[in-house]
């Protein structure tokens, strides 16, 4: 067929637009504060095989979960053959397709054009609920899958355009707030139907046959430009390890590693020799993996404008069966977080020296999550509060860490406002700073961890945390200093302060109580002695850095 | 006579209208500085008898000039214990994703002039640590010693109790009556502390500034006998007089540009349209923005330097929602990395230019593309155009990577930016619910013209309008415009424990406050009217939609007239409705007009057809039947009631329209060019 180049890019446009309009359509809608708050979700189109055509994400890790579960959704339907119109599929399991953990739902919905299967429309958010032995679903101390909650194996939750009034029920007396998850379901149910709307709306326009070119192009794009930025990263192999943290008293700690191998044509992470899956909540799936590895690669590869299947073809990752970066079933997974931004990381570590224009020192690492729920005050209804925590990132080549932002696996992630959060939930904010000199110091100084304060307002609340980098702390880069690590201090009502960790399995949280949250600082980047006597003086007016490291820093001068 | 000046980065326009509705239009250099003496000079040029004008109107770029060039001034933040770093950590957000090396916006005022107060409110406004005064003294002196000009106050939860913040203020209004005070209660009342403390900086920061400019323009004025009454046109369409603006500069942030909107529904009221797409192509982007049933939408989710890569800074003032992208007439095109055609957002400005103006431009613009498809001739160019050169850039840049003809490349450029203006016109259309067949299209701006009819048929819009006098269309719109604030107050309350007498009280608190208001400007009491909105959502959801409560609403025990307006209008924006949810209130939103005298349009007269109005035929590219001999018309002798049948070119001053085949273009009674289909 002869098209005209510009009318495919015309398509083009629409098709990338269209992954927009339903993250903007979820994000207006959903009923919990992970989707409109922490924008813990994302919305793609994939083609009729499951390849990602377009996108709209508002965290980094979804963007590899998507086109996965389209995939395993493909395959379970006797290879689509057995899907048909206003289809809905729900699937959260965390060894196929694109699971991370069961909290985060996904739905695959097929697309047709005059009875031809075209494409999919599809999303995955995490619900505020999904059931299992803890409120909110984030369980720190669960030892198999079972435990976290409600399994989707990947079924019909619509058929032919009619709900499954069963799923709906199951569900219903699985969660804990089924209001607030089947409020999220609706609102994805609509964006995947945004999405099959306008799908046919631009075949209408178009032809099918131009949108399907169309798609075929901009994959064949995404392809191109990965091969072009790879010939501009250093070529060999190159190494890191690092810990996945467990338990704060026990203070046990699991080996990674990981061989980068960047060749003309490859860009190969090998895990293999990491520690073997853990009977606790940190581990992450092969799919896991694979998704924050996508992130990595796309934020070595910067910038790019257009993401689809066809810039990661050029991507493979190595593990070996079963370990704590590629459980397998029944490893627990609520907290995957852990493996699976860990294992991202030391693909940063391993390259930032190597490419150090795109790459600063170490970050927070942790999406450093807060749970508290319990009762509220002057009312009959619990509350449940269930956030990520900003904190410091690396100093680059030539500039200061960023101060208090969310961790490489968030995104257009926003935190909860002090005003919002009392109104909201049983708590008060006692503070909401910057902690001074918790950057790693250097000729460019890591960004500053932050502090905040709850104080419960009733009793019997309970309360669970897991921080990251609280054993280990955020690296520095060429002779810049480590940032500090994060730390949780709980000061009961009567005085008595227990002593810090990074993790805090559902506690009780009397009116009175504080907790005290503290997230690590980042990673400095360069000598400290060459930092400029301009920037010390200045970080010092501000309270960034503490007396004693300027006086390090000016000693050497 | 009413006089409207709007000052840009190059010329200031005037618009003014007569006392026999006859609009006059002129424009003079801006005078970077000292922009007083432009607005003298386009005056003086214009001859009009400064001592006839009753109402004076500017529009200005003064706030967001400082804003964004950083210009303002040293301002000292006041916080509530424990939150001075809300400022800098701000809400912690990284929108380019994957860019590591990501920088968050810098605040506005540095960490060692940001001070803490013990003092401290619970959500519901209570008091439960009291505020302890004497601390201010110290911090004052600090902020003083360090060359401070302006103060920020920003306490939690102000906005349902600014107690704390009115003492604070008061106390330093009387003991240090030289420094700018601004309290975050004087100009937001909506929660989430980061958005409103960025706010009260930002007005803070700008203070200084616009209240020099303003007593700069006004004492010039007086020098020249004006002594009508003086407003500025504010962000939400409405005007304020020079005193208000001053007290309150946040709310001319995009003083200009809203203004185009404004006339649209202006326009549209005159024309019997009630639902438009108002549609603003200049040199560097394209504006949109929707009236639904005649009413302008108003948010205050406004932002500056906020893009698809930067968080930017929020400001929580009534703005006109008007979306906006990168493409106007002097939007480059290029090729990405992976060999796309790509136009905009670089823009090649006023210099050098497109090419076309052959002054050393060496990016084929749009500009350039509707030249080579001979949308634009050469002679509707106060410049030399060098053709040649044209096609040489295009041929070289575009044409020969895509292996195409010249004239295919160039509508291929045309092609990408009527698509991306597309999306932009779809995403407030379309994606909000609305059905583009029910609404008008009006375009103007320079480029708007060009554009319109392609976008319309598009859209599927019921007609596309070009206004008279298109291209200086924003100035006209400060013409026809009253005055007006725009309150919002968060409460938050569900439908099910709702108390009336609570709500009406609180309504009434909004109204004696803007009343008081616009009495203060002179707007006498029978000339004051109120419009009430809601802000309202499903328990649980976080984003609201906007309700306009009908004045004849009862209020019933369960509220099911106000329940059923909700779930009618979540379905139409969102697709579905929840009906067992409960329903709750998030904020009020009063708007209140204070009603100016206008002077009515006049019509054109019935003349008879003017042969000369033809000017030529020329071969022009169209999109589906390639060359076609066009014929072009000169806009000001197209007489009342013409009809002009597509293909054809009607070409102005500043602009030229471009009317597609089976496309009918008519001239109505107030000289509007009326692009319809041609039904076979």
């Amino acid at each position: 067929m002869n098209v005209n180049p510009f009318i495919l890019e015309v398509i083009k446009d629409s098709l990338l637009s269209i992954g927009e309009e339903m993250f903007i359509a979820l994000e207006k809608t959903s009923m919990s504060p992970m989707f409109y708050e922490a924008l813990d979700y994302a919305c793609g189109l994939t083609d009729h095989r499951g390849n990602l055509v377009s996108q709209g994400n508002g965290v980094t890790s979804f963007i590899g979960m998507l086109s996965p579960m389209v995939k395993t959704i493909i395959a379970k339907f006797n290879n689509g053959k057995d899907l048909s119109e206003g289809d809905i599929i729900i699937i959260n399991d965390p060894y196929q397709g694109g699971g991370s953990h069961l909290s985060d739902v996904g739905f695959v919905m097929p697309i047709f054009y005059k009875g031809e299967l075209i494409a999919f429309s599809t999303n995955k958010g995490h619900w505020t609920e999904v059931g299992g032995m803890d409120p909110g679903s984030f369980t720190n101390n669960s030892t198999e899958i079972y435990q976290e909650g409600l399994q989707f194996p990947g079924v019909k939750v619509f058929e032919q355009g009619r709900v499954n009034q069963g799923i709906i029920e199951i569900i219903k007396s699985n969660v804990r707030l089924p209001d607030q998850s089947l409020g999220d379901m609706w609102a994805q149910v609509a964006a995947l139907r945004t999405g099959e709307k306008r799908i046919q709306e631009v075949c209408d326009r178009y032809g099918v046959d131009k949108v399907k070119l169309s798609i075929e192009k901009l994959l064949k794009q995404g392809e191109e430009y990965a091969k072009n930025a790879l010939k501009k990263l250093p070529k060999g192999t190159f190494y890191a390890s690092d810990f996945i943290e467990g338990e704060s008293f026990s203070k046990e700690k699991y080996p990674i590693q990981v061989k980068v191998t960047i060749t003309e044509e490859k860009f190969i992470c090998d895990f293999r020799g990491s520690h073997p899956q853990v009977k606790l909540p940190i581990n992450c799936s092969y799919y896991g993996l694979m998704a924050s590895v996508r992130v990595m690669f796309l934020a070595i590869i910067q910038p790019i404008k257009e993401i689809n299947e066809g810039v990661f073809s050029l991507l493979e990752i190595l593990v070996d069966k079963g370990s704590i970066v590629s459980a397998t079933r029944p490893a627990p997974v609520s907290m995957n977080f852990e493996a699976r931004l860990g294992g991202a990381d030391l693909i940063w570590k391993a390259l930032a020296k190597e490419i150090p224009h795109q790459l600063p020192a170490g970050h927070l690492l942790s999406v450093s999550s807060v749970l508290i729920s319990g009762p509220l005050e002057e009312s009959e209804t619990d509350f449940l509060l269930v956030e990520p925590s900003v904190g410091g990132w690396g100093a680059g080549m030539n500039f200061d860490g960023q101060n208090g932002q969310f961790c490489m696996g968030d995104g257009e992630t926003y935190n909860i406002p002090i005003e919002i959060a009392e109104s909201r939930y049983g708590v008060l904010v006692d503070e909401y700073s910057l902690i001074e000199g918790s950057g790693g110091i250097g000729k460019y100084r890591g960004g500053l961890g932050v502090k905040r304060v709850y104080r419960a307002l009733t009793d019997n609340q309970r309360l669970s945390i897991r921080f990251g980098r609280h054993q280990t702390k955020p690296w520095g880069v060429n002779g810049g200093q480590e940032g500090q690590n994060s730390n949780v201090i709980i000061k009961r009502r009567n005085g008595i302060t227990e002593p810090g960790s990074g993790i805090i399995n559902n506690i009780d949280f009397h009116k009175g109580d504080k907790v005290i949250l503290m997230t690590p600082g980042g990673g400095g980047n360069g000598n400290p002695n060459e930092r400029s006597k301009e920037a010390i003086e200045s970080d010092l007016k501000n309270g960034y850095i503490t007396s004693q490291q300027a006086q390090m820093m000016y000693s050497n001068q | 006579m009413r006089v409207a000046t709007d000052i840009g980065g190059t010329f200031t326009d005037l618009v003014y209208l007569n006392d026999k509705g006859e609009i006059f239009v002129d424009k003079d250099h801006t005078t970077p500085g000292n922009f007083e003496e432009g607005i003298i000079n386009v005056m003086n040029k214009s001859r009009i008898n400064f001592s006839g004008i009753e109402n004076f109107i500017h529009g200005s770029t003064i706030v967001i000039n400082t804003l964004t060039e950083k210009k303002g001034d040293k301002v000292g933040l006041i916080t509530t214990k424990g939150t001075r770093d809300v400022l800098e950590i701000a809400r912690g957000n990284r929108p380019d994703l994957y860019n590591f090396n990501y920088k968050k916006p810098q605040p506005f005022v540095e960490r060692y002039l940001r001070k803490e107060v013990t003092e401290r409110l619970n959500y519901k406004g209570e008091v439960i640590t009291p505020l302890v005064l004497e601390e201010v003294t110290d911090i004052v002196q600090s902020f003083i010693n360090n060359e401070v000009k302006a103060i920020a106050i920003t306490f939690l939860h102000s906005y349902i109790n600014p107690i704390h913040e009115k003492l604070v203020t008061k106390y330093i209004r009387e003991k240090y009556p030289d420094i700018l005070v601004i309290a975050s209660h004087e100009i937001s009342n909506e929660w989430r502390e980061y958005e409103r403390t960025n706010t009260t900086v930002l007005s803070s920061y700008v203070q200084p500034t616009v209240s020099n400019y303003i007593k700069k323009l006004e004492k010039k004025l007086l020098e020249n006998n004006v002594y009508s009454n003086k407003y500025i046109m504010q962000s939400n369409g409405g005007m304020a007089d020079f005193q208000e603006a001053k007290n309150n500069p946040i709310q001319l942030v995009e003083s200009g540009p809203v203004a185009g909107v404004f006339g649209a529904q202006v326009l549209g009221n005159l024309i019997g349209e009630s639902n438009i797409i108002a549609f603003d192509v200049g040199g560097t982007t394209a504006k949109c923005s929707l009236i639904h049933n005649g009413e302008v939408k108003i948010t205050t989710d406004y932002f500056i330097e906020r893009d698809e890569k930067n968080a930017g800074y929020p400001i929580k003032a009534p703005v006109v929602d008007i979306v906006e992208i990168g493409n106007g007439g002097g939007s480059i095109a290029w090729i990405d990395e992976v060999g796309a055609l790509q136009v905009g957002p670089e823009s090649a400005g006023s210099y050098p230019g497109p090419v076309a103006y052959g002054l050393g431009g060496q990016k084929v613009t749009t500009t350039d593309a509707h030249l080579v498809t001979g949308r634009l001739s050469a002679k509707n160019f106060e410049y030399q155009v060098n053709i040649q050169e044209i096609n040489k850039i295009l041929k070289r840049d575009i044409s020969e990577k895509f292996n195409v003809s010249n004239v295919d490349a160039a509508l291929g450029i045309i092609q990408i930016a009527n698509s991306n203006m597309l999306n932009a016109l779809r995403l407030i259309s379309v994606r909000k619910g609305h059905d583009p067949s029910d609404f008008s299209l009006i375009a103007y701006g320079g480029g708007g013209a060009m554009h319109a009819a392609y976008l319309g048929r598009e859209l599927n819009v019921k007609k596309t309008i070009i206004p008279n006098s298109s291209a200086v269309f924003s100035a006209w719109g400060m013409l026809q415009s009253d005055l007006r604030t725009d309150s919002i107050q968060t409460y938050v309350v569900q439908l099910s424990s709702l108390n009336r007498e609570v709500l009406n009280e609180k309504w009434n608190e909004l109204i004696a406050v803007n009343s008081q208001k616009l009495l203060k400007q002179g707007v006498p009491l029978e000339k004051i009217s109120f419009t009430k909105y809601l802000d309202m959502r499903y328990v649980g959801q976080e984003h609201t939609v906007k309700i306009l409560v009908p004045e004849e609403l009862i209020f019933d025990a369960q509220n099911l007239k106000l329940r059923e307006l909700f779930h009618e209008l979540h379905e139409k924006t969102y697709q579905f409705k929840l009906e067992d949810s409960d329903i709750e209130i998030v904020s009020l939103h009063l708007v209140s007009i204070g009603e100016v005298d206008k002077i009515t349009l006049k019509e054109l007269d019935h003349q008879p057809l003017n042969p000369s109005a033809l000017i030529e035929k020329r071969k022009v590219y169209f999109d589906d039947d390639g060359w076609i001999q066009t014929p072009i018309y000169n806009r000001d002798l197209l007489v009342r009631e013409q009809v002009v049948l597509g293909p054809a070119i009607v070409e102005e001053k500043q602009t030229s329209t471009l009317i597609y085949p089976k496309q009918k273009v008519t001239v109505d009674n107030y000289g509007n060019l009326i692009i319809e289909e041609v039904v076979v």
